[in-house]
Formats: structure tokens, C-alpha cells, sequence
């Protein structure tokens, strides 16, 4: 990995994963940088001793092996020159313990025939979420939904193009749904059988980001969220 | 990120190791959102068996040696093996060679070579509310719990920073908010002896890094140092709360948490789990290492019952050199008494394939970490006196029968 950047989702194990990356910078085998989705003490104190730039609280699944990356790790940014980004909103429509999927029509720009939630390009210098509000409206008719939860960007990539997807998690009183040209088909289903469906690149991290937020029912107390794991 | 102007210094115009030092503190305290160093009293710090660490920690210690220096007291967790007897335990010369240079580094950095990882044993008792910055989980766990220090569950290095600065990133388990339970454990399951590590061994797993508030049953200091062992070991608490017990339990809210049982039959369940071997050919007790009054109770129960297969005691250099008496009585029964090191950190797989062990701690690390069949058997409750015959605390019942006139 040594003159490369090493990106990877987040650290795991013991401490001597610390002393590991210290050791391959003494040698002059270290990455050049390393780029993380979360952060962590192990990675962010080897980088530290190592004096490796990290980069962390960037979706590294919309990195692919041979990017060129442009990282400041003082500033804490990320640049990829080669790759165009395009912002999405996806709203996902609650009902009841089920989400809704449409399927893309043959009409549309991209992704032609794959299943998606709603969604749809944002303009200019629009707030995401006027624009998560207004698709919800155009492609099923539904009015009355309620903003639940924002989460942060998810990264499909598809080539050249990086869509950089802001979920958004929206509960709606009914599941009467008025398509409009850009899909043909919808169904309800229950977030575990999105496996079962052709869809867009990630639309389940997607998926899974939006529902994730909404479970911290009270945001007061922060540690509450962690309930025991079931047995 | 607010710096004191001392801290703003060390980090400007400090030596190479104090510089690192805050540079490694700072990127913890982004990384939790914590906006200012705190100071704290004391350190321990964990990553001191080479078998743990191996070369990169070696030689990072050895380079951070050159500069630099503690300016609190610190302690430092067990060794590899006890220096002092490797070579009758068979231990490579190499592995003794590189242990050896490991302790000199941290004597250079003026660390306090306790090698253990029971520091409040040893007279490192920090108050109610004192803040510390410790590494090594079941000090950590007994130090928040117990004793009411506050520290959070620091690694090796970030201690070592700690100690060199003399602060830490002031969030989680340093402020009020972060000591609050998240889950109330109801136990009533009359705990005796090794009933408390199999508590700590099922509420880590289901607690994951929540902070239990446990009720229905009671501990003595000893009892809480094993629960907390075996709780910060399938789990990731740096604390727990003990009603009727802990000094900060009275004080923490219950209302709207979720709660859970503990039963007898899950105690069952953990032993079992926590056993895959039959025949041991080494009973190892320790893990966190013994007090002085588990080495002495230890050494009488040899004494009325030999073991059939050897028995090896892990405690620190200074309880094995105030209680000679039960160090011989040990070894009369062919039993070691080893020092300076502690069951899951030593080197034990060139020569045993299955322990017994009645520590949760070790039950839980010996297969992940050694590569080695655990086994954990309870004498009395399974019939099998020749599997491990020693236990821990006998219980007040049983030893109000036996000292009943007949």
C-alpha cells in the first residue's frame, strides 16, 4: 500500500493495530493516506503516530480501487478529481412497519427499469429536503407525509458519475399511490425484503441510513439509543 | 478545541514525545466532540506483554523511551511472563529478551513497574469524582464503578499520552451525562463465588457498550472486581452500577429504561458456553491478578485439597513478596505463583492445550487470544472433584456447614 491511499470502511481489534501503522511509516511502507467511513481510536491514534493524513466520516463505498484522491488532512477533505458529483435526494415513504419501492420507468435518464424509493436530482441551491417534499407530491400523489429523520450522504457510484444521496425518512398516513411518468410500478414492503429486487446502487445502505436515524426517539439522552442486543 | 496555554506549548514547543502526546489526545478529542483537555491525577497504562504487542509495539516504545516522560504517577498492566522465573516455565529466551526490553522502555519513561493490572489493589485508590485516565478494562471498570473515579476505557497509547500531558479529552465517561445507566439488570439470582464472573460474562453480551444499573443481589469488593472483569470483557462497559452498593447508584435515575433479567438458567447457559474441553491440564486463577487475601485463601484451600494437575497463580510482585507463607504453601503442592504477569496476557500455549479457569475475563480471552481450549469447571455443582479443585470464595452457607458442630 506504500504511496497509495488506503481507504476502508473502519478500524477493528487491539491497540497493536496503532503500533502496526506506526511500524509501516517507519519503514517508509505506509499509505500515503488513509481515508475511514467512521472514525476510531486505533486507526486515528496509528495515524497520529505515524503522521499518515486520515480523512474520516466519508462513505468510502463510493470509492473504487485506482481513484485518484486529493486528501488534506489538516483541513479534513477529499477531493476526487476524475469523478462528477451529482446530488439526489431519496425519500423513504413509511406505512405501518413497510417502505415503498418504485420501479424506474424507460423514460428516464438513468438507472431505466431498476427498483429505487422516490427520489430525484437536486437543483442549483435548493434545501434537500423542499426538494425530497416536492418529489414525494410529483411521483405518488401523497400529501400529509411527516419529516421524520435526515441522515447523512450516502456515496452510489456508477462510473465517472458519484451520486451523492441524501436520505430522508418520512412517515405518510395512507399507502394510495398516484404515480407519475418516471415510474410504472410500486410496491410496500418490508425493509428486509429489499434483497429480492433489482435496484439502484445501494439502495439498501440507503435505505438503512434513513431508518437508523429514526430509531433515537429521544434525542435528549444520547446514550439511550443503545439498547441490548437481543438474544 | 479550547488549550490551556500550558497544553497550547507542549504542543507547540514541547519535545517530539509531547508533541506526539497532545497530537494523540487531540485526535481522540475530535473524534468524540470533546472541546478541552482535563487534567488528571494518575494514569495506568495497558500494552506491556510482548506477546500482546509483538515488535511494532516494541519498537515504538523503545522510540518513544528516548524523550519521553510521565508527569503523573503511572502504572503499567502485566508482562508477557514473570521475569523472574522464565526459564523454568520453558519460555523462549528470545520472547524473555524482548519482554525485558519492553519493561526497561516504560522504566525510562518513569512509569512505576507494578506490571499488574489490578492497580487499586496496590494502593492506587483514586477518590469519588477524581479523574484519571486508565487503560486495561477491568481497572477501568472498577475504578468508575467502586471506586467512583471517572476515567473512560483509554488504550495503551492514549494512557501513555495521558501520562505525558497529564490530561484527557474530557467526554463520555468523565462527565455527569456520561455515567448515567442505560439499562437495568435485574439478577436475583443470590450470586456466590463464581456466580459473579457468569453475571458479568451475560450482561456484557447483551449490554454491548451500554451502562448497566444492576439490582437483586449484592458483592463484596472482591466480588465486584470479578463481575466488572467479565463485564468489561464480552462487553465494552467502562462502568456499571450495583444497587445498594456502588456509590453513585443511589443517585442515578431508572425512569424510562429498558430493562432485563438475568436467571439462574442463563448463569447455566454462560458456563456451558464458556467450557469446550474436558480434561485440563492446567488450573489457572487470575485474570485480573489475585489480592493478597485471594492469594491467602488460595493457599489454604491446597493445603486441605491437593490438585492433581498444576495450578498457576497470577498476582502482582508486591502481594507475591508480602505474603511468603502462601507463596511456599502453593508451591509445596506443586502449584507456581507467578508475578509481574496475568493469565491472558502470558505465554502459556507452548505448553497447555485446556484451562480451567474460574476468571469470566480469562474464559472469555483464552480461546481468542491463546488459540486454546478453556474450560471452566465448578467442583461441587458438577461432581467432579478432580477437574478443578480449588474455587474462589466458598460460599457463607457452605462454609457455615462445615464449621458446624456435627
Amino acid at each position: 500500500m506504500s504511496g497509495r491511499i488506503f481507504a476502508f470502511p473502519q478500524g477493528k481489534g487491539s491497540t497493536v493495530g496503532s503500533y502496526v501503522i506506526y511500524g509501516l511509516a517507519k519503514r517508509g511502507v505506509g499509505p500515503a493516506a488513509i481515508v475511514n467511513s467512521a472514525a476510531e481510536g486505533i486507526i486515528a491514534v496509528g495515524a497520529t503516530l505515524a503522521g499518515i493524513p486520515l480523512v474520516d466520516r466519508f462513505d468510502v463505498g463510493g470509492l473504487r480501487t485506482g481513484d485518484r484522491l486529493i486528501v488534506d488532512g489538516t483541513r479534513g477533505t477529499l477531493e476526487l478529481p476524475d469523478v462528477r458529483a451529482v446530488h439526489v435526494v431519496t425519500a423513504l415513504l413509511r406505512n405501518q412497519g413497510r417502505i415503498l419501492i418504485v420501479r424506474r420507468s424507460e423514460k428516464v435518464g438513468s438507472f431505466r427499469g431498476r427498483w429505487s424509493a422516490v427520489s430525484g436530482y437536486l437543483e442549483g441551491r435548493e434545501v434537500p429536503k423542499t426538494r425530497a417534499v416536492r418529489e414525494i407530491r410529483e411521483e405518488t400523489g401523497i400529501r400529509g407525509a411527516i419529516f421524520r429523520a435526515a441522515s447523512s450522504p450516502v456515496l452510489a457510484r456508477d462510473d465517472a458519475t458519484m451520486y451523492v444521496v441524501h436520505p430522508f425518512l418520512f412517515d405518510v398516513p395512507g399507502r394510495r399511490v398516484r404515480l407519475d411518468w418516471e415510474n410504472v410500478e410500486h410496491r410496500w414492503i418490508r425493509p428486509t425484503d429489499l434483497d429480492r429486487y433489482d435496484t439502484v446502487p445501494r439502495l439498501r445502505d440507503v435505505v438503512a441510513a434513513a431508518l437508523s436515524t429514526s430509531n433515537s426517539k429521544s434525542p435528549t439522552r444520547t446514550r439511550s439509543t443503545r439498547r441490548p442486543r437481543p438474544r | 478545541m479550547r488549550l490551556t496555554k500550558s497544553q497550547r506549548h507542549l504542543l507547540e514547543g514541547g519535545s517530539d514525545a509531547q508533541r506526539q502526546a497532545m497530537r494523540i489526545l487531540l485526535a481522540l478529542a475530535k473524534l468524540s466532540d470533546a472541546d478541552r483537555l482535563i487534567p488528571v491525577t494518575g494514569a495506568h497504562v495497558s500494552g506491556a506483554s510482548y506477546k500482546m504487542i509483538g515488535d511494532p509495539g516494541l519498537e515504538f516504545l523503545e522510540d518513544a523511551a528516548r524523550d519521553a516522560r510521565v508527569v503523573i504517577p503511572t502504572t503499567v498492566n502485566p508482562l508477557g511472563t514473570d521475569l523472574q522465573q522464565w526459564q523454568d516455565l520453558g519460555i523462549p529466551p528470545e520472547f524473555a529478551a524482548k519482554q525485558e526490553r519492553i519493561a526497561a522502555a516504560y522504566e525510562r519513561m518513569g512509569v512505576r513497574p507494578t506490571y499488574s493490572c489490578t492497580p487499586y489493589h496496590l494502593g492506587t485508590r483514586p477518590a469519588l469524582g477524581e479523574h484519571i485516565a486508565w487503560a486495561e478494562s477491568n481497572a477501568v471498570c472498577f475504578a468508575n464503578s467502586v471506586l467512583g473515579a471517572r476515567t473512560n476505557r483509554e488504550s495503551g497509547p492514549s494512557a501513555l499520552a495521558a501520562a505525558i500531558v497529564g490530561a484527557t479529552p474530557e467526554y463520555g465517561l468523565h462527565l455527569d451525562e456520561g455515567r448515567r445507566p442505560t439499562v437495568v439488570v435485574n439478577a436475583p439470582v443470590r450470586p456466590r463465588d463464581l456466580d459473579f464472573s457468569l453475571i458479568g460474562l451475560v450482561a456484557g453480551e447483551r449490554v454491548g457498550d451500554g451502562l448497566p444499573f444492576f439490582r437483586g443481589f449484592r458483592g463484596s469488593e472482591s466480588d465486584l472486581k470479578w463481575l466488572g472483569a467479565a463485564l468489561a470483557s464480552s462487553g465494552s462497559c467502562g462502568m456499571f452500577l450495583l444497587e445498594g452498593v456502588t456509590p453513585e447508584a443511589r443517585r442515578a435515575s431508572r425512569r424510562g429504561l429498558p430493562s432485563i433479567s438475568i436467571t439462574r438458567k442463563d448463569l447455566d447457559e454462560a458456563r456451558w458456553q464458556h467450557t469446550d474441553g474436558t480434561d485440563a491440564d492446567l488450573i489457572a486463577l487470575g485474570s485480573p491478578q489475585l489480592s493478597a487475601e485471594e492469594l491467602r485463601d488460595i493457599a489454604r484451600r491446597v493445603e486441605r485439597s491437593p490438585p492433581r494437575i498444576p495450578v498457576w497463580v497470577f498476582t502482582s510482585r508486591a502481594v507475591r513478596e508480602a505474603n511468603p507463607e502462601a507463596v511456599a504453601t502453593i508451591e509445596r503442592v506443586g502449584g507456581r505463583v507467578l508475578a509481574d504477569t496475568c493469565l491472558e496476557v502470558t505465554l502459556l500455549e507452548h505448553r497447555f492445550g485446556t484451562v480451567a479457569t474460574p476468571s469470566g475475563k480469562g474464559a472469555h480471552y483464552l480461546p481468542t487470544l491463546c488459540k486454546q481450549k478453556v474450560m471452566r469447571s465448578w467442583t461441587r455443582r458438577r461432581g467432579r472433584a478432580s477437574d478443578c479443585p480449588v474455587e474462589f470464595s466458598r460460599s457463607r452457607r457452605e462454609r457455615e456447614a462445615r464449621s458446624a458442630p456435627t
